[in-house]
């Protein structure tokens, strides 16, 4: 079902656009401010790549993306971004572009144009199209949670009484980047602060609005009326409002989609996030967190095989220390199905599901080779 | 004439605010001759008990470059906002205030602080100088 979605075109472009040198797989600054220190630049004080690294390159390909210390827990983007990830990602995404170009109800949403054209001329629209296409399909990074602000910069406990509230100053100085720009509270007792993350959020947003966000809490981020949102299966709509809402690394913007995620794999429905931008941080998110059993059996039960290898390989790739990585390092040339028979063996949970599923793919192939030779 | 970098009361009744300017120290607020805007007092707090000061230092240096001075105000909200010391006034206020709570319940306290708002009203507010009007 996967391969029927995608059309033939936009599979050919996209597989040409991985291999090509020009497309690389990376975030794009402008889209997301939180993610402007993660390509990995020296001098950076970002705090989730302070904690603990020491020594490791910038594509961690020595030290494990996602080793199984508490460590890795708190820094998921390091292994999101890398470059051998991303391209899984994106390639198990796929573009349908019929789903990417469903018409929306939003503002600014055009009527839809028709022309008379020459062959050569759709050509060359559905390759503009489809570059297009990509862009809206950039995947809002995973990220641990942000560390709470705990610095105080003066202690003057002569001005106790001063005030009964708080003063808050925020620097509106030109052309400075949202995440630098310095917002510090004098509490009543006289204390002299940085502002908390949850304090930024809301001045940043008062001073310098970013459009389709609130200030404070959105009623539907609340648990029971998300839960009610989830029940109606609008799984997509949540993740794109918590996108713009949030900030990445927002702890909120994680307990969502996680939450979000967490629904539709009890409910089985990831092909609702099929060709959005979504699909890649919820496959990373079950791969990072070792829930792939019941996407493997999907995507098995779909009869892509491709999407299976892939999956598996991005197992491997996070958890690089796994048995089955091993064994599969250690075998010369496997197929794709020793590669999931090995995972299935030895690194799945619910290990009979997975089994049962790659038999009864292998039957399914057997009879549809057997039904073709007849032909 | 004194350039200075001083409060411009706008807002209305019963709800003032002030605009961080930079001007002529003896004018008119609400004259339009006002330099350059660099920032905003709210002395109003907010729901979540919170007045917003916001200030565009790297404006403010460059008129202090070009020897603009504050008024005693903005120099002791700058005071406890970090980039001055903390103005001497400041702590001679906390000292009154909580003299005056040891004796006052705590709702004169704010009865307090809306006259304070008044006194920089007071002092921000003057009369434009006579002599000028009749010139022009």
């Amino acid at each position: 079902m996967a391969a029927s979605m995608k059309c033939a075109w936009a599979r050919c472009l996209s597989t040409i656009l991985l291999n090509s040198t020009k497309h690389r797989c990376q975030i794009s600054q402008p889209l997301y401010a939180s993610c402007s220190n993660i390509s990995g630049d020296s001098g950076n004080d970002e705090i989730i790549f302070r904690k603990g690294e020491g020594g490791t390159d910038q594509t961690g390909q020595e030290a494990g993306l996602a080793d199984d210390t508490k460590k890795h827990r708190r820094d998921p983007g390091k292994a999101f971004t890398d470059v051998r990830v991303q391209k899984i990602l994106l390639r198990l995404t796929g573009l349908d572009l019929d789903k990417v170009y469903e018409y929306r109800a939003a503002k600014g949403a055009g009527v839809a144009k028709v022309a008379l054209m020459s062959d050569q001329q759709l050509k060359k629209v559905y390759e503009s199209a489809s570059y297009k296409a990509l862009r809206k399909l950039q995947m809002p990074p995973v990220l641990g949670a942000r560390e709470p602000i705990d610095e105080v910069l003066s202690e003057d406990p002569e001005l106790e009484g001063l005030n009964t509230s708080k003063l808050v100053f925020i620097d509106i100085s030109q052309r400075v980047p949202l995440k630098k720009r310095t917002i510090v509270v004098r509490e009543p007792n006289g204390t002299l602060r940085k502002a908390s993350w949850e304090e930024r959020d809301v001045t940043l947003q008062k001073y310098f609005p970013q459009s389709g966000r609130k200030i404070g809490l959105p009623r539907m981020f609340q648990q029971d009326n998300l839960e009610c949102m989830l029940d109606d299966g609008k799984h997509e709509y949540i993740l794109n409002r918590a996108c713009s809402q949030f900030e990445i690394d927002d702890p909120e913007y994680i307990r969502v989609t996680q939450r979000t995620y967490e629904h539709i794999h009890s409910n089985g429905k990831f092909e609702d996030l099929r060709s959005t931008r979504h699909f890649g941080p919820m496959i990373f998110y079950f791969t990072y967190y070792k829930k792939i059993d019941k996407l493997l059996v999907a995507f098995l039960e779909e009869e892509s095989l491709e999407d299976s290898v892939d999956l598996v390989k991005l197992y491997h790739i996070v958890h690089p220390s796994c048995k089955s990585a091993e064994k599969v390092a250690s075998m010369p040339d496997p197929t794709p199905l020793e590669i999931i028979g090995a995972f299935a063996e030895m690194d799945a949970t619910q290990k009979s599901l997975v089994q049962q599923a790659i038999q009864t793919y292998e039957k399914e192939c057997d009879s549809t080779d057997s039904t073709q030779l007849r032909r | 004439m004194a350039l200075a970098i001083r409060f411009a009361l706008f807002g209305c009744t019963n709800r003032p605010f002030f605009h961080i300017v930079v001007m002529e120290k003896r004018r008119a607020q609400r004259s339009g001759k006002i330099k350059e805007m660099i920032g905003s007092y709210d002395p109003m707090p907010n729901q979540d008990n919170q007045k917003l000061v916001a200030v565009d230092f790297q404006k403010l240096q460059k008129w202090l470059g070009f020897g603009a001075v504050p008024t005693k105000h903005v120099a002791e909200l700058l005071g406890l906002g970090g980039f001055y010391p903390i103005h001497p006034m400041s702590y001679i206020k906390a000292k009154r205030k909580r003299k005056l709570m040891e004796k006052q319940p705590a709702d004169m306290q704010a009865k307090e602080e809306a006259q304070e708002t008044e006194a920089i009203q007071v002092n921000e507010d003057t009369q434009p100088v006579s002599t000028e009007d009749a010139s022009q």
